[in-house]
């Protein structure tokens, strides 16, 4: 069935989440760069912006800077990060983080805590990030809206209705937290799940150091390792939304034992337990990211112990990437979480195994990175996800969540 | 597929007195990407980055900048064309505060005062286009700044003046393991911007962590110059102990010969 033309106001929409995405992604831009960028004439980006200024997500300036050119200076369009943001959570193993980030991923405040080892309990996580919430919420202008809520996972998730199938390092099986979270929070917005490691490749892929590059992959370190495939700009997600566990990949079958019941995952050979194993933590007790980058440090001033589970560790490492290569042919492999100091430390031998184990074409241009986005990568992600309805149709979900509020 | 290099030297001679320092060198930097200068003790790549900064004259070989022939008299020369190196001391004035110190004799200036606002704004947009994250303000003294801040700033100075080519003299030699990580993500960044990047050091981790290409010296010659994604560590380790590398095929590097010094470089472009 041929499909219609899209009516005027489908159109109108349209562009109004296209000049709202620019605006969150690229920063403040005048007037004449959003024609250019969007291919529309400067009356259609007058009357766009008007309507985003009249329902206070953006706002018209003048240009900061003086400018020595001649003419009048076309008025600069700022998103209005204070007024208008969203919710975003950060469910690792060993900490959780909720922060208020404003439109155009700025931080405005964050919670962080530490969260003991030990059985993952839903009821305690949701009690900790809607009490981190009500801090949150109350310290915002008294106008600004929040307009959605992530939420990221280390765990597989399943994309049809953010079911938690399964958090090995979190012990967690089936749960519905994304509903749980939404109705305590009662801030008439569905907090959205995903996997960490696929918001942290979004997160780069939009706003970190992978701008422009639309093959990539993101490897994150966490207790475990998670991955995050983007193929042609788009997250790979598979039938249900669990592509891209790349730390299930058996590189060393009857290798150390997985948390996931299998031997020698990448996850299994690189994680952090192998990692603390090898360099002998494991008996004094020390864990989390924290061990990790001790022994990092430990390696690089010449502990021969540290040293050599630091090598080891990066072999696998290399192993695993030069498998990825071969199979995506990425453009670039990003280093997160405990990854990028594993890989910073171990990049010789990473890049070794690459050199050797990966096909000679898909390894020629690949571009080995750290991330960009530092520890907040995958928070941001999940912000990133939070803020995808609002730049879908910023009007309508703007309109109807103020006029929630005001029926309050 | 062959694209021009930024910075092109060939067949580089080099003596003090009756002392040869380079016999035949050869280093070719490209845009956007980060070739490393390895090589051990001795085997001359602190006085190459002298020849290519203008410091001393060479004896002999080719200095091309752009694809042309140059002649680079002094390091103002070096400066003119774009070519800005990080020594190892850095040369930053520990009484001046960041902004000083990246403009220093190059102020600019509003009439007969200093442009300060503007000056204040571009270097926080160089220290912010690098992501240095942590220096909290442009206005502090250098004094108090951490070794790997200060290596930050003496990078982003170089980043300020549209530098095409940058040459790092060992940066995270003496840093401590967070702040070496930050210099390399800055390093890298400044590739990734468009920048050739020359980094020396003797880290071989640091090397691998960051590099496109690699640039092997040994006793006074370049023995290859290959393509990182094409070698393993140990045979890098191998140029620059015993100036051979075994195990590469034909595509690999090989060493440079006939005084021009020119090279087959793997996988070129």
């Amino acid at each position: 069935m041929m499909r219609a033309a899209p009516s005027p106001e489908e159109a109108r929409r349209h562009n109004l989440g296209t000049l709202l995405r620019h605006i969150h992604l690229r920063g403040a831009a005048s007037r004449a760069e959003l024609a250019e960028g969007m291919g529309l004439n400067r009356s259609t980006i007058m009357a766009l912006t008007g309507e985003l200024t009249a329902a206070g997500v953006v706002r018209e300036e003048l240009p900061r800077e003086v400018r020595r050119r001649a003419g009048r200076p076309s008025l600069v369009v700022r998103p209005e990060s204070t007024r208008v943001y969203v919710l975003a959570f950060d469910i690792g193993v060993d900490r959780l983080v909720a922060a208020r980030v404003g439109l155009g991923g700025v931080i405005l405040e964050r919670r962080e805590s530490a969260r003991p080892r030990g059985p993952f309990d839903p009821d305690e996580v949701v009690g900790a990030l809607a009490s981190f919430t009500r801090q949150l919420v109350r310290r915002a202008d008294r106008d600004a809206v929040c307009v959605g809520a992530g939420a990221a996972f280390s765990g597989i998730v399943r994309s049809a209705d953010g079911m938690l199938r399964y958090g090995p390092n979190l012990g967690a099986t089936d749960v519905s937290l994304g509903d749980a979270l939404s109705r305590r929070l009662g801030l008439g917005v569905s907090v959205a799940i995903g996997n960490d490691a696929n918001l942290g490749a979004l997160a780069e892929h939009r706003r970190g150091v992978g701008v422009g590059c639309n093959d990539l992959i993101y490897l994150h370190g966490d207790v475990g390792i998670g991955g995050g495939i983007i193929v042609g700009g788009r997250l790979l997600g598979g039938a249900d939304g669990y592509g891209g566990e790349v730390g299930h990949m058996v590189v060393n079958p009857g290798g150390r034992r997985c948390g996931c019941g299998s031997r020698g995952c990448l996850e299994a050979e690189v994680g952090e337990d192998a990692l603390l194993a090898r360099a002998g933590q494991v008996a004094a007790g020390r864990i989390g990211r924290d061990a990790v980058r001790a022994v990092v440090d430990a390696a690089d001033r010449g502990d021969a112990v540290a040293r050599d589970a630091l090598c080891r560790t990066g072999d696998w490492l290399g192993l695993g990437v030069a498998n990825l290569v071969n199979i995506f042919n990425p453009a670039m492999v990003v280093f997160g979480g405990t990854l990028r100091d594993i890989y910073l430390g171990s990049a010789a031998q990473v890049r070794s195994r690459l050199a050797t184990h990966g096909l000679a074409a898909p390894r020629e241009r690949v571009k080995l990175r750290t991330a960009e986005l530092g520890d907040d990568t995958t928070l941001i992600g999940a912000a990133e996800l939070a803020f995808s309805e609002v730049l879908n149709d910023p009007l309508e979900v703007l309109g109807r969540l103020r006029a929630a509020s005001s029926g309050t | 597929m062959s694209v021009t290099p930024v910075l092109d030297l060939r067949g580089v001679g080099k003596s003090f007195g009756p002392v040869q320092v380079l016999h035949d060198v050869a280093l070719s930097a490209y845009a956007g990407e980060v070739t490393a200068l390895v090589g051990d003790n001795g085997a001359g790549k602190s006085t190459l980055v002298k020849c290519l900064g203008g410091v001393w004259p060479m004896d002999r070989g080719e200095y091309l900048f752009e694809g042309r022939p140059v002649r680079v008299g002094s390091p103002r020369e070096a400066a003119e064309l774009g070519i800005e190196i990080v020594h190892q001391d850095l040369a930053l004035c520990e009484n001046l505060d960041i902004v000083q110190n990246m403009f220093l004799g190059r102020e600019w200036r509003n009439g007969l005062v200093l442009d300060e606002a503007a000056m204040e704004e571009l270097a926080i947009r160089a220290l912010t286009g690098l992501s240095v994250r942590t220096i909290k303000s442009v206005r502090q003294p250098v004094s108090g700044l951490s070794g790997g801040q200060r290596q930050s700033v003496a990078i982003a100075r170089a980043m300020l003046w549209d530098a095409k080519v940058v040459v790092l003299d060992e940066p995270t030699a003496a840093l401590g393991v967070a702040q070496t990580q930050q210099v390399l993500e800055v390093v890298r960044r400044l590739a990734d911007k468009g920048r050739a990047v020359v980094l020396i050091s003797h880290n071989m981790n640091d090397v691998f962590a960051v590099a496109d290409r690699i640039c092997a010296l040994y006793l006074g010659r370049t023995v290859a110059q290959v393509k990182a994604s094409e070698v393993t560590y140990s045979q890098v380790v191998e140029l620059i102990t015993s100036g051979r590398m075994d195990g590469l095929d034909g595509s690999g590097a090989v060493a440079g010969r006939n005084g021009t010094g020119r090279l087959r470089e793997a996988g070129r472009g």
